[in-house]
């Protein structure tokens, strides 16, 4: 049977294949992962459609193919072999798939599955003398081929964590150590997507920015009493940003012209709140997972999910249908301790929400009895919006409304939701 | 075939070859004979490996020359040099090691019968390639020019040589640099398996084309060791005293084939043994007799030269092949062959 | 210091010599009264004489066979060979009896000459007049083949030749007869057998000699600067004897080998080197040798065809990019 290149998110027409888990000639369960295919941000493990042996790869590594497009064939255990006639990918892909059916013995020197099988001597003798299972080696060279390089890196950095940017991109050509002052650095896919996509946003979107400060003090209350527990059961920190999700999501409700986008005529209002959290892959570029119904979720469900997504985007392991749908984002900067940021709305979305660090400062507290200064934890809520959607009065009582869920809510109950 | 020979210019009288020097170009004509055959019966024995090219016949003029030389004039010759090496004095155990591929030869079994060298003895080197040691020769005779020497060179050549391009450029360049050079054709009417005479435009391949070079036709019997031994004197004292080149043409025959693997069939009816009745060795015998050498002088200096060749031919037989470590030997100067670090 | 181009660097390098020794002649055809036809050796005959600085009739054989002789005899000869396509005129001279006859004579007799000659492509002159041919030299035993990409090089190796008791094949790159470059003060003399690295890089590589040098080094530039791609470039000046340990040791570093030859495809100077890397340096391999060399034709004349055939910097460039990762 035919493995097709899947439909990946409802913009996307066409996925670079970037791993093959399994050679021609191997054995293949129905379900399990068959291939990686890379999309705008994300790469995706592929199963299985059946079991059988996988007869022919049509698309190789580092070969980016249509949706819909035949990828490979599976010969399920019963069923006869068809061979393609016409395959849907360059010729030469098809020819070295085709040449590759029947499997080769080990000492065959032509090329099986991918480059990542071609093994040059240096590699070979390097993963002789240091004991080295090349299979675990990424390869960065053409065609996903493993480099003397990559089998250098691999040793220097053995029993360090995988490397966390997104898989099998050719990586930037090698700088030499000898460079002059200046240096030049290719963009990731990531990064050229995220681009583009900025650049289009800033270019089409008029952009204005309000900011309001927010008492935190109920929410650091929350974090003081429940956040050790909370570690200790769930197995991550208890951060701001669940809070300031579910503070928006109740102000969205309230403003919904907020809850849209807009295609430069129409403004599409969403009935469902989902939010786009943005995510940064360790300075390597931005991804924008959503948590979807936030209104639905409890504060601890949000909590979950939002570190979820975090963790698993920067793993480069987010499923396609993560990265859709979002109605408003937030992107949060205060780890950093910045006062506050403008950010480039995420159009189609009318609008979006930096939050900043939250830091102590002192406030005029006001009482009956007389005004008195106090030792408050003081955030900044910036909000950028489109100019053409909403006006300033609108974003603003928005921002207002925000800030006192922030400031008056009882977190410590909706922590023990 | 006419085997008498017209001289075209008449030698100087006045060089009076005293008695000393006539002994001595018997001795030399007859241990260069003896020598040359012992190599045959070696051959015949296989001792002699490879090919050889032999001069029977022809042993007057590497005789004549060798008396007339000076040690520090220099001997070029071809693949056909055993007679010249021998000649200038080279050892004959030597020279039959060295065609016996053995360690006591002249050039350590590197080289073979066609290359036979000893520069102790001003043999500059036997050249395999037809013509290509005559412009050598007159780099040698450069040299000489050039540092103020009376040196001369003398290249020894065959007749087939005169058809070659190095043999025209040589001459050309000799006679435009007045070089002290003196080459000799030794005109044995064969190139290899043909007649001369049918593959060259004149009719004596070397004295009809002197004239192309400004230099005299000089045409002599080469059978006769007296005629080219006044002609060598003469040619090589005029050369020395700066009076340029000479090209003679000795006209000679070989008894043998062009090498053994000839045994020269091509040759018409009659004309070798009209030949052996021009044996130099046998002329000059008789030339002794009449100057009144007595017959027991001349068997003397007949067992000699046997005795000589026998102790020659006991020292190479005994003499062992060479050593393997001398094949990455003397490519360069430093004696090594290495061409990388 | 002081700038020489590339042709006043061969006779001041002769110069050099004939003052030191004087044993040190020069022959050849137009050398002496006109300079020679390159103009590389005016000079010489003003300053030397009609007896040391020598003009011959067009006689390629007679040329190199007195230069034999002379060497044989006393002398340190320099002989030229106007354009070393000419070298098949007299090549017999060459491979069969200069190169030969120390050997064949076990060590007797020693050649100390030189042979100059103008190799190489890039004047249009047509295919009989513009051959590279250092790679025959190359192929017979008992010649030392030297192949200067620099002015420096040309007065030092040329000192160094003279110098050798062996023959050397001298190739100057006619192309480059005008190129300028630091030549020091003083006496000059460098050595045979002694490959230069003049870029250092960690991807490939290039391995390069006389005119292909310079283009290697205009192609190295483009590769870092614009591909990423960081390149050694080693000159290896002396195909015989060969600075093996140099060019190995560079290969190690990098993994990739990369030549580039001026000769025609088969049995270029550079098959022989990668055939010693693929053996010697086999396991320290990153990826195939690439040889860019000039493909396997006759050289065609007009300005387009030749530069076109000739490995260009643009060729190197295209060619190592579509080699590497």
């Amino acid at each position: 049977m035919d493995v097709i290149m899947p439909q990946l998110g409802e913009t996307v027409a066409e996925g670079t294949v970037t791993r093959w888990y399994k050679k021609v000639g191997d054995a293949v369960k129905a379900d399990e992962t068959l291939f990686d295919v890379e999309t705008d941000k994300v790469s995706t493990e592929i199963p299985a459609p059946a079991s059988g042996v996988l007869a022919q790869i049509l698309v190789q590594e580092g070969i980016t193919a249509k949706v819909g497009a035949r990828i490979a064939v599976i010969q399920e255990s019963g069923a006869a072999v068809t061979t393609s006639a016409e395959p849907s990918v360059p010729a030469a892909a098809a020819e070295r798939a085709a040449a590759s059916t029947a499997p080769h013995p080990a000492s065959s020197g032509f090329p099986r599955g991918g480059a990542a099988e071609r093994l040059s001597p240096v590699v070979r003798k390097l993963c002789a003398e240091h004991a080295l299972d090349p299979q675990q080696i990424a390869g960065t060279g053409r065609d996903g081929r493993i480099t003397r390089e990559d089998v250098l890196e691999y040793i220097a950095t053995r029993g360090a964590p995988r490397p966390s940017a997104l898989p099998s991109e050719p990586r930037a050509p090698q700088q030499p150590a000898t460079a002059a002052a200046q240096s030049t650095i290719s963009l990731t896919n990531v990064r050229r997507r995220t681009a583009e996509h900025v650049a289009k946003s800033w270019t089409t979107v008029p952009h204005v920015l309000q900011a309001m400060e927010a008492d935190f003090h109920r929410i650091v209350e929350a974090r003081r009493r429940m956040g050790e527990q909370w570690k200790q059961r769930e197995g991550f920190a208890l951060t701001y940003l669940p809070f300031i999700a579910r503070a928006a999501s109740i102000a969205l409700a309230k403003f919904p012209h907020l809850n849209a986008t807009f295609d430069g005529a129409q403004l599409k209002l969403h009935r469902r709140i989902n939010l786009g959290i943005a995510v940064d892959l360790n300075f390597e570029g931005l991804v924008v997972p959503v948590v979807k119904d936030v209104p639905a979720k409890s504060l601890p469900q949000i909590a979950r999910e939002i570190n979820d997504l975090a963790t698993r985007a920067r793993a480069g392991r987010l499923k396609p249908d993560e990265l859709t749908e979002a109605t408003y984002t937030i992107t949060n900067n205060g780890a950093f301790g910045t006062l506050f940021t403008a950010p480039i709305i995420n159009a189609p979305q009318v609008a979006i929400l930096s939050t900043d660090a939250v830091r102590k400062k002192p406030v005029v507290i006001e009482a009956p009895e007389g005004d008195s200064i106090a030792i408050r934890p003081v955030g900044m809520l910036a909000q950028t919006f489109d100019h053409r959607a909403v006006d300033g009065a609108y974003a603003a009582a928005f921002l207002r409304e925000i800030k006192s869920v922030i400031e008056a809510r009882d977190w410590i109950q909706a922590l023990q939701a | 075939m006419d085997t008498s020979v017209k001289r075209k210019k008449a030698t100087t009288p006045g060089i009076d070859i005293g008695r000393e020097t006539r002994l001595e170009l018997y001795r030399l004509q007859v241990e260069l004979r003896y020598c040359e055959k012992r190599a045959y019966d070696l051959f015949l024995q296989n001792l002699v490996k490879g090919t050889s090219h032999l001069s029977l016949g022809q042993e007057a003029i590497a005789a004549a020359f060798g008396v007339a030389m000076r040690p520090d004039d220099w001997t070029f010759c071809t693949y056909r040099g055993h007679a010249h090496t021998l000649a200038r004095g080279a050892s004959m155990a030597g020279v039959l090691g060295e065609l016996m591929g053995r360690e006591c030869g002249l050039l350590g079994g590197k080289g073979g019968s066609m290359h036979l060298t000893d520069v102790t003895r001003g043999a500059m080197g036997s050249y395999a390639i037809i013509g290509a040691h005559l412009p050598v020769a007159a780099g040698a005779a450069w040299s000489a020019q050039y540092r103020g020497t009376e040196q001369v060179a003398v290249c020894f050549f065959g007749d087939g040589t005169t058809n070659i391009g190095a043999f025209h450029e040589a001459l050309n360049f000799s006679a435009v640099w007045r070089l002290p050079v003196v080459f000799v054709c030794e005109n044995n009417l064969y190139m290899e398996y043909t007649p001369i005479h049918a593959v060259t435009a004149v009719k004596n391949p070397a004295a009809d084309r002197a004239s192309a070079y400004g230099l005299e036709s000089i045409l002599i019997d080469g059978n006769d060791a007296d005629e080219v031994y006044r002609t060598a004197v003469e040619c090589m004292n005029r050369a020395r005293k700066g009076g340029g080149p000479a090209l003679i043409e000795a006209v000679t025959y070989r008894h043998s084939g062009h090498s053994r693997a000839d045994p020269a069939k091509y040759r018409p009816e009659g004309e070798l043994e009209r030949w052996l009745e021009r044996d130099p060795l046998n002329l000059y015998r008789t030339r002794l007799l009449h100057h009144g050498f007595t017959e027991g002088t001349l068997k003397d200096i007949e067992a000699e030269a046997m005795r000589k060749v026998d102790e020659a031919t006991a020292v190479a037989k005994a003499s062992p092949t060479p050593s393997l470590d001398g094949i990455e030997k003397n490519v360069w100067a430093d004696g090594g062959a290495a061409w990388r670090n | 210091m002081a700038e020489l181009t590339y042709r006043d660097a061969v006779a001041a390098g002769i110069a050099q010599e004939m003052a030191r020794d004087e044993r040190v002649v020069f022959l050849g055809e137009d050398v002496a009264a006109a300079g020679g036809v390159f103009k590389a050796t005016v000079g010489l005959l003003e300053k030397f004489g009609p007896k040391r600085v020598r003009d011959c009739p067009i006689s390629e054989q007679a040329i190199l066979g007195a230069a034999m002789g002379a060497a044989m005899t006393g002398l340190r000869p320099i002989a030229e060979i106007m354009f070393s396509d000419f070298l098949a005129v007299c090549w017999d001279i060459v491979a069969n009896e200069i190169a030969k006859t120390r050997y064949m004579t076990n060590g007797q007799i020693t050649l100390p000459l030189v042979i100059r000659t103008a190799n190489g492509a890039g004047s249009r002159f047509g295919a009989q007049h513009s051959q590279s041919v250092e790679n025959w030299a190359m192929a017979v035993p008992g010649i030392k083949v030297v192949a200067p990409a620099f002015p420096a090089d040309v007065k030092g190796l040329l000192a160094a030749a003279v110098r050798d008791p062996d023959p050397v094949l001298f190739f100057e790159q006619k192309s480059l007869y005008a190129m300028k470059g630091e030549v020091p003060d003083g006496e000059c003399i460098d050595e045979l057998g002694k490959a230069k690295v003049l870029r250092s890089g960690k991807d490939c590589t290039i391995v390069a000699l006389a005119a292909m040098v310079h283009r290697a080094l205009g192609a190295a530039e483009i590769l870092e600067k614009q591909h990423g791609i960081s390149c050694t470039v080693v000159d290896v000046r002396s195909l015989v004897p060969l600075d093996t340990r140099t060019i190995l040791s560079e290969v190690v570093k990098t993994g990739r080998l990369v030549t580039v030859e001026e000769n025609p495809r088969l049995c270029g100077w550079g098959a022989e080197i990668a055939s010693i890397v693929a053996d010697e340096c086999f396991w320290d391999l990153d990826g195939p040798i690439l040889r860019i060399t000039t493909p396997h034709v006759p050289l065609p004349s007009a300005d387009e065809l030749e530069d076109h055939t000739i490995p260009s910097v643009e060729r190197i460039v295209r060619e190592i990019r579509e080699k590497f990762d």
